[in-house]
């Protein structure tokens, strides 16, 4: 039926791949209780008001709203909604529309470096959100084959910048130079050292934040975006300068806020694990452990039987 | 004769192969006769250690060093021509990253010898005779070399001019490196020599993986039927080219079968097998624990899939030897 009316901001999100399931929302707001980015990073961030937003025709506050940006489709909110939802459909429609109209992405995205890039495509095959592709193109005359990242579709996880083989891949901050450079601990005491790499969704609530940071010296904490992000190099290198334990903290099965980090780096650790065997040298010095929704304080159980464990293996 | 550069040619821990890659030169290798003065090369002329020692301090120009380090001779021979050599380059996959005898340092040298003279299922020997260092015979005592307890690389021994690496240096390599040689062009010390900087992907012209593509089940290459067209890992198999240095024009990779990564790692990656490790993990493709576990049973033997020629090079070494 032709209408002369132009579209609406509904009618264009109901025209997208996801976007039909729009109407049925009824703005209960379980999807907000259940998001982990609502209670970590962004109090703005809202999924039932940016629903709302789109049906009242605020497109520009829509596309400014970090909630059409920073949703990473964990789909934590996806079995929640009693309308069932595919929530992180609705709000990819709605971005799909924002990069169409020129608006970009406010996160820290990867880049690929070029001259180290050999084109493998491992990159390609890892990311969850389809941001890397292979490109051609001529460089010095000859035709050569790089990945690009496309940045309105990278969540900045760094699962690309733990699997690219080349190390031709960077995010701000968690590079891999910025990453080892952290790996420095020297204790004075006898007690065992200890490397916490620490996803930075696993912890739910900020007493387990505060717990981390009452360790002393000879636990070294560092944050990472996604326990995906974890290279077994960087625990090597760590075991190698004298650190006695390496324990990768990520969020329990389902739970990953990049919808695959937690199964990669586990994946990562037991080929580790495994390599260590064969080397005769496993005895536990690298732990992976997944923290749930309902883990609240374990990160401290988790630690502490590490640091005991390293004492026994010590004496 | 006198202004011939000359050149040293020795075979430590090896299989022999990367001789037989200087002999593939062929009719070329008597154009670099006449360039210039071979002054020692075991494995082909008839020299001796005494014949090395007699020789002024850096008197040899360019030494080509191939092998690993595995005992007091290897060592002994490769202090020798370090302080006889202008340049000493690491020739071939062993020299530069311990090689296949680099895969010894899976075991330590005791659990070795054991199984080799005492429980190997071939063996038939009730007197459990082990070799000794020493033994006295009638003409007088004899001596064998030490067997270490870690293999080594060249450069974890002595200081190394340049790296050359492959298993053994493919020939058009060997022969350009020999020709930037007569020329006087080597590049600033340290560096890799007949290679690229890139990986074996930069260079195959398989189709490479798309989105989603990932890994259900690992298998090696003689469980399958190999795609020639298509990237090994989009096959399930693994290949070690996305973590190896390319140059060796992919005879294996054209022969449809996978690198095993001889090449070593590419420039600026310290450890090429937990790099490969890192990389094949990433592809795994499931969301059941249990799934991932037997998936990963795919994956027999890490260490020596993602380490064949780089064990002896790689942080495990350090960490179970010290470095």
């Amino acid at each position: 039926m032709e209408s002369n009316h132009p579209l609406t901001f509904a009618d264009q999100v109901r025209a997208m791949p996801g976007g039909e399931h729009l109407d049925l929302c009824y703005s209960c707001g379980t999807c907000v209780s259940k998001c982990m980015i609502q209670q970590k990073l962004e109090p703005e961030y809202n999924p039932r008001r940016l629903l709302r937003m789109v049906m009242m025709d605020m497109r520009e506050e829509a596309f400014n709203s970090p909630t059409t940006w920073l949703c990473s489709a964990c789909d934590l909110c996806y079995p929640a909604c009693p309308q069932q939802i595919h929530i992180s459909d609705v709000i990819e429609a709605v971005k799909n529309l924002a990069v169409e109209a020129g608006y970009s992405t406010p996160l820290e995205t990867v880049e690929v470096d070029e001259a180290r890039c050999s084109g493998c495509a491992i990159c390609v095959m890892t990311c969850p959100y389809e941001a890397p592709h292979l490109i051609e193109k001529e460089v010095n005359g000859v035709m050569d084959r790089f990945s690009e990242v496309d940045a309105e579709n990278c969540m900045g996880c760094g699962m690309c910048v733990a699997a690219c083989p080349m190390g031709a891949i960077a995010r701000p901050g968690v590079s891999n130079a910025e990453i080892s450079s952290q790996i420095d601990i020297k204790t004075q005491n006898s007690s065992p050292s200890l490397v916490v790499f620490i996803c930075d969704w696993c912890l739910r609530v900020d007493a387990d934040l505060e717990i981390l940071e009452s360790y002393p010296d000879n636990v070294r904490v560092i944050h990472i975006p996604c326990s995906g992000r974890i290279d077994p190099q960087m625990a090597l290198i760590a075991l190698n300068s004298g650190i006695d334990g390496v324990l990768v903290c990520g969020c329990a099965p389902g739970e990953c806020h990049y919808q695959r980090g937690n199964y990669v780096s586990s994946c990562k650790l037991s080929l580790l694990d495994k390599m260590l065997g064969q080397m005769d040298l496993a005895n536990g010095q690298v732990r992976f452990v997944q923290l749930g929704t309902q883990d609240r304080g374990r990160i401290r159980h988790e630690i502490d039987g590490m640091l005991v464990q390293l004492l026994q293996e010590a004496s | 004769m006198a202004d011939k550069p000359k050149l040293a040619f020795y075979w430590a821990s090896s299989c022999g192969g990367c001789e037989i890659t200087i002999t593939e030169l062929g009719m070329r290798l008597i154009d670099v006769g006449d360039l210039v003065d071979i002054v020692f090369w075991p494995a082909a002329m008839d020299f001796k250690y005494a014949d090395v020692e007699a020789l002024k301090d850096k008197e040899i120009d360019i030494c080509f060093y191939n092998g690993a380090i595995r005992n007091s001779e290897n060592e002994a021979i490769a202090h020798l021509l370090r302080r006889k050599s202008k340049i000493l380059i690491a020739f071939g996959s062993c020299s530069h990253l311990g090689g296949i005898p680099g895969l010894a340092n899976l075991f330590d040298i005791e659990t070795l010898l054991e199984r080799v003279f005492d429980t190997a299922p071939s063996l038939d020997d009730s007197r459990g005779t082990r070799p000794q260092l020493k033994n006295e015979m009638p003409e007088g005592e004899i001596e064998i070399p030490e067997l270490y307890n870690r293999v080594k690389t060249l450069a974890q021994t002595v200081e190394v001019d340049y790296f050359m690496p492959g298993c053994p240096p493919v020939v058009d390599q060997v022969w350009s490196v020999f020709q930037t040689i007569l020329a006087g062009q080597l590049p600033e010390k340290g560096s890799v020599i007949g290679a690229q900087n890139k990986t074996n992907c930069d260079v195959c012209t398989r189709k490479k993986g798309s989105s989603g593509m990932r890994i259900k089940e690992f298998k090696r290459p003689h469980e399958v039927e190999l795609d020639p067209e298509m990237c090994f890992l989009t096959q399930g198999v693994v290949c070690l080219g996305p973590a190896t240095r390319a140059g060796c024009g992919l005879p294996c990779i054209n022969g449809n079968m996978p690198c095993r990564g001889c090449y070593g790692p590419p420039d600026g990656v310290v450890d090429q097998g937990t790099k490969l490790v890192s990389a094949i993990a990433s592809l795994v493709d499931t969301d059941d624990p249990q799934v991932l576990g037997q998936i990963l049973e795919g994956v027999v033997d890490p260490v020596g899939l993602s380490y064949r020629f780089g064990l002896a090079a790689s942080i495990l070494s350090d960490l179970k030897y010290g470095k």
